[in-house]
């Protein structure tokens, strides 16, 4: 890629939308005056909330007690708190029953004649002093109010307030007269002790609302740019002038997604420093008129919290530029364009939200959530919790780049993809569709065809896991996991047959192009099998499980270590080693590689088959396992040592499983490997044979990876373009059915 | 210069299936010379010449200009060519020097050579008095003269012109031809497509008729009256099209009538 073309497209591209008024105002104008409007409208609905009073009608005044006086010279007392915003109206007597009272009531609330009625019983002052006497029973004081009117509410819990203090009033009294302390009905007091600093008060209260203003001014931001610069250009007939000069399409890509990302971080900046500023100064003179009545503390958010901001910014608008713009080239007008910012903004909505849930917290599972993992690292960095954020950095940072990685591919993708770019309007139907997915059959899946199966195995998997009966025996288990594996296997082979020309080409059910691989592959899972529980070990330090969901993984382990052994192998090796096999190395990776991007296939499958593990801490590790298997699978060409692998590696689990330490202590060979650990019953790999074992796997990777393998044809021309080479005409990839016929020599070429 | 060779290109489409846009057409066009594609709408002249440009990859067959391959050595082909279509407009919001200037850069020249490139450029093309003006506010003649500015400024030794004169009111078309015909003169190799067969037979050193994707004829337009006994262009034109509709129409009711046969008891 040429640096200079990239920089000249990126400066022309911000050019030209510094020139165009309305980037102008959406970006710089619009954010500087749009918070302080908002301000000035604060301040509005403020002042008309105070000045609002509270009609309240008091029914039955005549029955008060006199002492203390809750009514005086015909309005309400001011020794009860605040009556300033109540206007009152006083109904000494009434020859209304309760019933009768209530209704009236009701439709008075609903006229707005007042908004809260409160009623004494004719009786009230005698029902009092008889209680006070001995008598059981409490009088009542109903105030009457609708829950579904705010007015009605706020009336009643004003006058509420005013009542319970002159109940105050009336205990001290009672216990004034019976010369009782006033200490007796009030023993001890409860008082709250905030011990947070100012500044960490303030940064508490910012770490929720700043983050996720950032991500939608940063969303917001990049999406009309993107949309300008792509559905835009290719309406104005200016893209296929670029498109025909020496850039290539990555750095079109890349100077585009620059001049976005700018657009996209002013945007966020420019809201962020415009709201934090208008909002803490509105906060400020709220708390100087209301004279500390406003219960947050909110001054201008700490420094260190713009910087943590700042930092997240780059990435964040990264992620949203690179879809927007992937998005915006599939559009075909910019009317098309904006329709798509909706979809967008749905999916990365609750996204978002997660992470301002009560109670959401920066853990594993979280952190691996694109965009809520990012948002609560953020927040977590403003609290200034600097080991969590350390610690679950990793996952966060390496979930953000893939999506980012992901998100840049796909743009990319979409402007090499001439069926986008030159797309014309065409007739859709569900049923032309569908008649053209098995019409035009290739010899194997689409890339959009693997991602789709993958999708529907995780959907799959999700719904069975809440249908599926709690594993309460080891033969409920063992049923449920082998459904659950048919499942797996069924969808990809049913794919395959349906959408595909060559479905066993595509499952990869072929000879291995090595015969060799087969022991060899074995042999590794064996050698790597130590390795990947070291692996394990550590992310369950870094990560810790649940402490439900260990009691849970015991109590699974337990039934499998005191199944027949040949169920356990069938179950949890050899079913597994076949149905997620077909699926994820079948279907999914012989798609994927149709992108033209070996390892990008490689780990985007692997990722699904991490995914399709459920504990987050097996996810990564069998994501790993996942990325070894892939290659295997590329570099053999067939599905049988990948299977031969995943059921050695799964076997191994057992076995161990099985070994006591006493059967150690007693057989010499196994004393070799395996050594005691700290916990009673544990074993361990012996650090000697773990050494070994990486070696010889380094070994047998590196032959591995001196084997010729066969390409896909999609490789095969990046390959060319990468390495811009001509091919003989005869090589040209896209005559795929000629490729792969000759393939077969040029294996048994290499062989020889 | 160009090479073209069994090109063939077909499009997945939803109601048609496979359809083929250009069917094994090969050719080659040298230095100094204008190739011309004749053909009516929808005979696959834009997609041969957008796959010379690179931006759309052929399904088999290969193109090659000045030696590079059009699939894995895009970036070198488009370092060759200049291309002026009608669906390669100029940027509302950038001025023509601006515009000039900027392809010139794309295409590596160095900032002194471009200085030389552009006042060469817009002297020839007698644009001077446009160079301040943005693409927003120009007539459809200016726009074009910025095309071929723009297409131009890194001297390619190969030009495309698809349908360069569609649009163009007859002044601006006849000096856009006349500027064609002195890029041959300077030893570009020039290969144009149109359907009008007044500039064809004006310009072109050799023509191939185009017709549903497939090359009718091919030669110089005295080869071609020659070997079909036809003087006039228009008439050999009209004549090549009909008969292949016909042969097309008759092959089709041959493979109805042999699939009825196969059907029938």
């Amino acid at each position: 890629m040429f640096l200079n073309n990239v920089k000249l497209i990126f400066f022309r591209e911000v050019r030209d939308q510094l020139r165009d008024r309305r980037t102008i105002f959406t970006v710089l104008v619009l954010p500087l005056l749009l918070y302080p409007l908002m301000g000035v409208l604060v301040f509005q609905v403020q002042q008309f909330l105070r000045e609002h009073p509270s009609k309240v009608r008091i029914v039955g005044t005549a029955a008060l007690p006199e002492e203390p006086a809750l009514i005086v010279e015909g309005r309400l007392s001011d020794k009860f708190g605040d009556v300033s915003r109540l206007e009152v109206e006083f109904v000494p007597r009434t020859n209304l029953s309760s019933e009768e009272l209530k209704s009236q009531a009701q439709s008075d609330l609903r006229l707005g004649v007042c908004d809260a009625v409160v009623y004494f019983a004719p009786d009230f002052a005698d029902q009092l002093a008889a209680f006070r006497n001995g008598e059981t029973r409490a009088p009542e004081a109903d105030v009457i109010g609708d829950t579904a009117r705010d007015k009605s509410k706020i009336a009643a819990q004003r006058i509420e307030t005013v009542i319970l203090q002159w109940k105050r009033a009336l205990v001290d009294r009672n216990n004034k007269s019976s010369n009782i302390p006033a200490a007796a009905a009030n023993p001890f007091e409860v008082k709250r002790v905030d011990v947070s600093q100012p500044g960490r008060r303030r940064a508490a209260i910012w770490s929720k609302i700043l983050p996720f203003i950032l991500m939608i001014w940063a969303l917001t931001g990049a999406f009309y740019p993107a949309v300008d610069l792509c559905a835009g250009e290719k309406e104005r007939g200016t893209l296929e002038t670029l498109l025909t000069s020496p850039a290539a399409r990555g750095e079109i890509v890349y100077g585009k997604l620059l001049t976005v990302m700018v657009f996209s971080m002013a945007t966020a900046v420019l809201n962020l420093v415009s709201m934090t500023g208008t909002g803490s100064f509105i906060a400020m003179q709220l708390q100087k008129l209301g004279s500390g009545r406003l219960p947050l503390d909110v001054g201008p958010p700490p420094l260190m919290a713009m910087v943590w901001l700042m930092l997240a910014l780059v990435p964040i608008s990264a992620l949203f530029s690179a879809l927007s713009l992937a998005i915006a080239a599939f559009a075909r007008s910019s009317k098309e364009g904006h329709y798509y910012l909706l979809p967008l903004l749905m999916l990365s909505l609750p996204l978002m939200m997660l992470s301002i849930l009560p109670g959401a917290e920066l853990d594993l599972g979280f952190a691996l959530i694109p965009l809520s993992g990012l948002l609560l690292l953020l927040r977590t960095l403003i609290e200034g919790q600097y080991w969590d954020a350390l610690r679950y950095s990793i996952p966060v940072v390496g979930v953000t780049v893939l999506c980012c990685w992901l998100a840049i591919r796909w743009a990319i993708d979409q402007f090499n993809n001439e069926s986008v770019m030159f797309r014309e309007s065409e007739r859709f139907g569900v049923g032309l569709w569908v008649r053209h997915l098995l019409r035009d059959r290739e010899d194997l899946p689409s890339v959009g065809e693997a991602m789709f199966c993958g999708a529907m195995l995780l959907v799959m998997r999700f719904f069975f896991s809440l249908v599926a009966p709690p594993a309460t025996s080891w033969s409920v288990l063992a049923t449920t996991t082998l459904t659950m594996l048919l499942m797996v296997a069924a969808l990809p082979c049913l794919m395959a047959i349906i959408l595909t020309k060559r479905p066993a080409k595509t499952l990869l059910l072929c000879r291995p192009s090595f015969w060799a691989t087969v022991p060899m592959v074995g042999l590794l899972a064996v050698a790597l099998h130590p390795l990947l529980l070291l692996l394990n070990e550590g992310i369950r330090f870094l990560y810790p499980i649940h402490p439900e969901a260990v009691v849970k993984l015991r109590e699974i382990e337990g039934m499998f270590i005191n199944a027949p052994l040949w169920q356990a192998l069938l179950v949890i090796a050899l079913a597994p080693a076949i149905c997620e096999e077909l699926a994820f190395r079948g279907f999914i990776l012989s798609g994927l590689r149709r992108m033209g991007h070996r390892w990008g296939a490689i780990l985007l499958t692997s990722a699904l088959f991490g995914l399709a593990h459920g504990i987050l801490q097996q996810s990564i590790g069998a994501a790993v396992i996942g990325a070894v298997i892939g290659y295997v699978a590329v570099k053999t060409g067939s599905l049988l040592p990948g299977a031969i692998y995943h059921a050695v590696h799964n076997g191994l689990s057992v076995v161990i499983g099985r070994i006591t330490p006493e059967m150690v202590d007693a057989r010499p060979v196994l004393r070799l490997a395996l050594e005691r650990g700290s916990e009673a019953g544990e074993l361990l790999y012996r650090w000697q044979a773990v050494a070994v074992a990486a070696l010889v796997a380094a070994a047998i990777i590196w032959w591995l990876k001196r084997l010729p393998y066969q390409q896909s044809a999609e490789e095969r021309l990046q390959d060319a373009v990468d390495r811009s080479i001509t091919l003989a005409a005869s090589d040209l990839p896209t005559d795929r059915t000629a490729v792969e016929e000759r393939e077969p020599g040029l294996m048994s070429a290499a062989r020889s | 210069m160009i090479e073209v060779c069994e090109l063939r290109k077909s499009y997945a489409d939803l109601v048609r299936g496979q359809f083929v846009a250009v069917d094994g057409v090969s050719f080659t066009a040298t230095a100094g010379e204008i190739y011309g594609l004749l053909g009516p709408n929808g005979a696959g002249k834009t997609t041969i010449l957008r796959i010379l440009s690179t931006v759309l990859r052929p399904t088999s067959g290969t193109a090659r200009v000045s030696g590079f391959d059009v699939v894995t050595q895009g970036p070198q082909v488009r370092r060759k060519i200049g291309f002026v279509s009608t669906n390669t407009a100029v940027y509302d919001r950038m001025t023509a020097q601006e515009m000039v200037e900027y392809f010139g850069r794309l295409n590596g020249l160095s900032e002194e050579r471009l200085r030389e490139r552009v006042e060469d450029v817009f002297a020839r093309l007698k644009m001077n008095e446009i160079r301040g003006v943005l693409g927003a506010k120009m007539s459809t003649g200016m726009k074009q003269k910025v095309s071929i500015a723009r297409a131009l400024v890194h001297d390619p030794p190969v030009l495309i012109f698809d349908e360069a004169t569609m649009g163009l009111d007859v002044l601006v078309a006849r000096s856009l031809l006349k500027t064609v015909a002195e890029l041959r003169e300077m030893g570009k190799c020039i290969i144009l497509s149109t359907h009008i067969m007044r500039e064809a037979e004006r310009l072109c050193d050799r023509l191939a008729i185009m017709h549903r994707g497939h090359i009718l004829a091919e030669g110089s337009l005295e080869q071609m009256r020659e070997r079909h006994g036809e003087g006039d262009l228009e008439e050999l034109f009209f004549r090549l099209i009909s008969e292949h509709e016909e042969a097309e129409m008759q092959s089709a009711e041959c493979c109805t009538q042999n699939d009825l046969a196969r059907v029938a008891p």
